[in-house]
């Protein structure tokens, strides 16, 4: 785990005002925001941003930051490491990044869920776990996460392991990182955007108040059969020249593992979409499956098939691809 | 100089916030980290909607969508102190890029 200079990611000095920092994150959260930007490292620019100004933007986190930077600085932190970890730092787990802890405090960040292991190790539960203790009963904060799943656990279920990191100040006010793992369940029937919800797993309630819950959003890994969009999906379907003209009736392999047969219509197009209604991801409005042809050319690579392509160039002489290209006019008719 | 405790959770429950497990109007205001009189003006410049907005609102419930909107709008506001309106309006237009950016798909450039 990197030591993240906030600092730098604000492009500011580190003796910034409030004032300052406030207008350094506005500036370059405009020039970063993903659905503007054309810069490539946009979206990874845009959480270090917006990871830097949560912390910044705080007096108590800016000033815990700060110490601990001089730590750092001074070769005092980061000494214990776990396996495999090398100079300072310690080695994070595998599949860690979609988990991460924060704690909200003065409006529920969105895209803290993508905040880095090191914003997640230092400003976790801790100082608020602390504070909680000694005010007035009440529930414990709800605290949110993002979980990547694919598309198979999304349709069918599965179980995922969880690793969040959080600080927590001991007895002598040292901080220590507790790391949790959480085995959590995932219910068959997910989508993109939802949450699911971990009673109990947010922060420590106060005088015998219970604890909040955890908040996981579900975010779909890029899958290599089907493509995403919103509740829908796509699959590419290829299919021969054969079963494009003359109509023919595929299996096609259904993301709940399901395999169904599906007519493709005698004439259909490279490209034609075909929907198998409300096979999509479940909800209010069922999302659908869209299969798009894709017309795959058998080999020329016998007599035989040769015979047959020449065969079939015989027979729709008076076909032609290009016509339009040559006719303008005529395709506009 | 850090140490690291390792403690695991062994969970059962999971709940999908969806129509059979939806979030009151009290939850939502918990898990958005605010108040019920916001998630109200949020309910009245159209930024959320309830399930079943004719209900009486102590019976009023939400879904998924209305959370991440509502986190959405909560972090609009405090980062660039805009109003509930141009939050809703910031939110739309955010939807509709992504929408327009899924349709584009393969042929989207880098």
């Amino acid at each position: 785990m990197e030591f993240k200079d906030y600092y730098n990611a604000l492009e500011i000095e580190r003796t910034a005002s409030e004032d300052e920092v406030r207008k350094a994150y506005r500036k370059l959260a405009r020039k970063y925001h993903p659905d503007v930007s054309q810069e490539a490292d946009a979206e990874t620019r845009m959480r270090d941003i917006n990871e830097a100004y949560d912390v910044l933007r705080d007096k108590d986190k800016r000033a815990a930051y700060d110490a601990l930077a001089e730590r750092v600085k001074s070769g005092r932190a980061y000494a214990d490491g776990g396996a495999g970890a090398g100079g300072h730092g310690f080695q994070p787990p595998p599949g860690w990044d979609e988990g991460f802890e924060f704690e909200r405090r003065g409006g529920g960040p969105a895209d803290d869920a993508d905040f880095s292991e090191f914003f997640s190790s230092l400003f976790g539960a801790a100082q608020r776990r602390q504070a909680h203790r000694s005010q007035a009963a009440a529930k414990g904060e709800d605290q949110h996460a993002a979980i990547e799943i694919d598309l198979h656990t999304a349709f069918q279920g599965g179980e995922r392991e969880l690793q969040l990191r959080a600080l927590e100040l001991d007895a002598q006010g040292q901080p220590n990182f507790v790391q949790r793992t959480l085995q959590v369940r995932i219910p068959a029937g997910v989508r993109p955007g939802q949450y699911i919800r971990l009673a109990g797993q947010g922060l420590p309630g106060s005088g015998g108040q219970p604890a909040g819950d955890l908040y996981l959003e579900v975010r779909i890994a890029p899958d290599a059969r089907y493509r995403v969009e919103g509740h829908d999906l796509t699959m590419l379907l290829p299919v021969t020249p054969t079963e494009a003209a003359l109509g023919a009736q595929v299996e096609v392999p259904l993301p709940n593992g399901d395999v169904v047969e599906v007519g493709i219509p005698a004439g259909s197009r490279h490209g034609r979409k075909l929907r198998l209604k409300e096979r999509g991801f479940a909800g209010k409005t069922p999302g659908h499956l869209y299969l798009e042809l894709q017309i795959a050319l058998p080999p020329a690579d016998s007599a035989e098939a040769r015979a047959a392509y020449e065969a079939l160039a015989q027979a729709s002489r008076g076909f032609d691809p290009r016509r339009a290209m040559n006719n303008p006019t005529g395709a506009r008719a | 100089m850090t140490t690291v405790r390792h403690t695991t959770v062994s969970l059962l429950t999971c709940t999908p916030v969806d129509e059979q497990h939806p979030l009151r109007i009290a939850e939502l205001a918990h898990a958005a980290g605010s108040r019920v009189e916001w998630v109200l003006e949020l309910v009245e410049a159209g930024v959320i909607h309830p399930a079943a907005p004719e209900a009486p609102r102590e019976q009023w419930t939400f879904h998924s969508e209305a959370l991440q909107r509502a986190v959405n709008t909560r972090r609009l506001q405090r980062d660039f102190d805009v109003g509930v309106d141009a939050a809703a309006l910031i939110l739309d237009l955010q939807q509709e890029v992504r929408r327009l950016r899924a349709l584009l798909g393969p042929h989207r450039t880098a």
